[in-house]
């Protein structure tokens, strides 16, 4: 639309009053169909299946999973508009808590809040007039493979992250090995992992010896969700992710900003991810300085 | 005292697969092209499109693909039964189903265990599927 010049700006919002409300509940509860006849609600309950699967097929779970939880955990206490700001986790509270959908433990789970996020699209020449730098969309890539997860008989198999992230890279002109960061849409710790894994960071079951020892955290070698994320400091859906990396390319992310600050990598390239239903749609976008 | 679980909701397509579990038997539709058996119920095969069919009744074995345990209460009907299991049980016959485990404790289920179907009564219309471990 902006190439075509049928507009100039393009504002993506997203506004929830999802903890005051029970519209979040309703919502999920009528995506249950008849699921609901087994006792079958919610997002947690996929997401716990595809997670099980995994487990079956491959070295995951909770010793992979803490580490996601733990490190998003460090990066909300240095964003203080995080709703788990000020509270700190480690592995053995991580470890004590108590199941919602086993094997998802609560901080296996996004959070749920109120409030909203927005970000602007406009046009690069337009942007560079601005007063912060441009993060620049170089890459974008989509892949749906839609089956629900009770019909799947390949629950592990790549989602659509693979095939979305190549094309993006492909559009970028880069390779994973230029990536500084990601911001990855983290509706369950399971998720992040899962993808990262079609990402190419890792091979299957490769996820807990790459997460260990702080690599996504604070100084890590590869930061991952640096607001909190959508586990720590708040859920907007695939602005969470997105709206942060944008934030961290512009350098307006105060004790949390990427590069000296926090003894990682400048991020002139960030990998972003929205994710759809339990695994079944895709979206990858590289963000980066030019 | 009234069911006070969720029931399911009949519709055109549906309507013989709740219609066979009255009967205690397990109904799917078989494309006449290619011999696909599938669930849900559809008005073409989704492998080759086929609208003819024939109607299967499995014989309710099968394996556990994945499952859950609830800890969770999202509907009152189902406290006293947490921790619940929810799996999704692959039938011989090749479709796979949303149900539960039932008839051991949920830390004895696991992927790939044998199942067998086991009737439950709920109301004198719906009976539903549910999965046991294989004796």
């Amino acid at each position: 639309m902006l190439d075509a010049g049928l507009c100039q700006n393009v504002l993506i919002s997203y506004g929830h009053n999802a903890l005051s409300s029970d519209s979040m509940l309703a919502m999920l509860m009528d995506f249950a169909g008849d699921d609901a006849v087994f006792g079958h609600f919610g997002a947690t309950g996929g997401y716990a299946l595809a997670a099980r699967r995994a487990m079956h097929e491959f070295n995951t779970g909770p010793q992979t999973w803490k580490h996601i939880a733990v490190d998003q955990r460090a990066w909300a206490n240095l964003n203080p508009l995080a709703v788990m700001h000020g509270r700190p986790m480690s592995f053995d509270n991580y470890l004590s808590s108590k199941y919602v959908v086993e094997p998802l433990r609560l901080p296996d789970n996004c959070l749920v809040n109120d409030g909203g996020r927005a970000v602007i699209v406009t046009t690069l020449e337009r942007a560079r007039d601005l007063r912060h730098r441009p993060a620049v969309i170089l890459g974008l890539g989509q892949h749906n493979p839609s089956v629900q997860v009770a019909q799947s008989g390949a629950l592990t198999d790549s989602t659509g992250a693979r095939k979305a992230c190549e094309t993006a890279l492909s559009m970028a002109g880069i390779t994973r090995d230029d990536v500084d960061a990601c911001e990855i849409y983290d509706c369950f710790t399971y998720t992040v992992e899962v993808t990262l894994q079609d990402y190419g960071f890792f091979g299957p079951g490769e996820g807990e010896a790459w997460f260990a020892g702080g690599t996504i955290g604070p100084g890590g070698r590869m930061p991952v969700n640096t607001s909190g994320g959508q586990l720590s400091e708040a859920y907007y859906m695939g602005l969470t992710p997105l709206s942060e990396a944008a934030m961290q390319i512009m350098g307006r992310c105060g004790d949390r900003q990427l590069g000296p600050a926090t003894e990682t990598n400048e991020p002139n390239i960030i990998l972003v991810s929205d994710n759809g239903g339990i695994l079944q749609a895709h979206s990858c976008c590289v963000l980066g300085r030019i | 005292m009234a069911y006070e679980k969720p029931l399911p909701r009949i519709n055109g397509d549906n309507r013989q697969f709740w219609e066979g579990c009255k009967n205690h038997e397990l109904k799917f539709q078989k494309c006449a092209s290619c011999g696909h058996v599938r669930f849900p119920p559809s008005l073409v095969c989704p492998r080759c499109l086929c609208r003819d069919i024939e109607w299967i009744v499995s014989a309710g074995v099968g394996k556990v693909y994945t499952y859950a345990v609830y800890h969770a209460i999202y509907h009152e009907g189902f406290r006293k039964d947490a921790p619940y299991v929810v799996a999704v049980v692959e039938l011989q016959e090749g479709p796979r189903l949303l149900t539960n485990i039932v008839g051991c404790a949920p830390g004895e289920v696991s992927c790939e265990m044998p199942v067998s179907v086991v009737w439950e009564d709920v109301t004198p219309d719906i009976s539903l599927p549910l999965f046991r471990p294989a004796v």
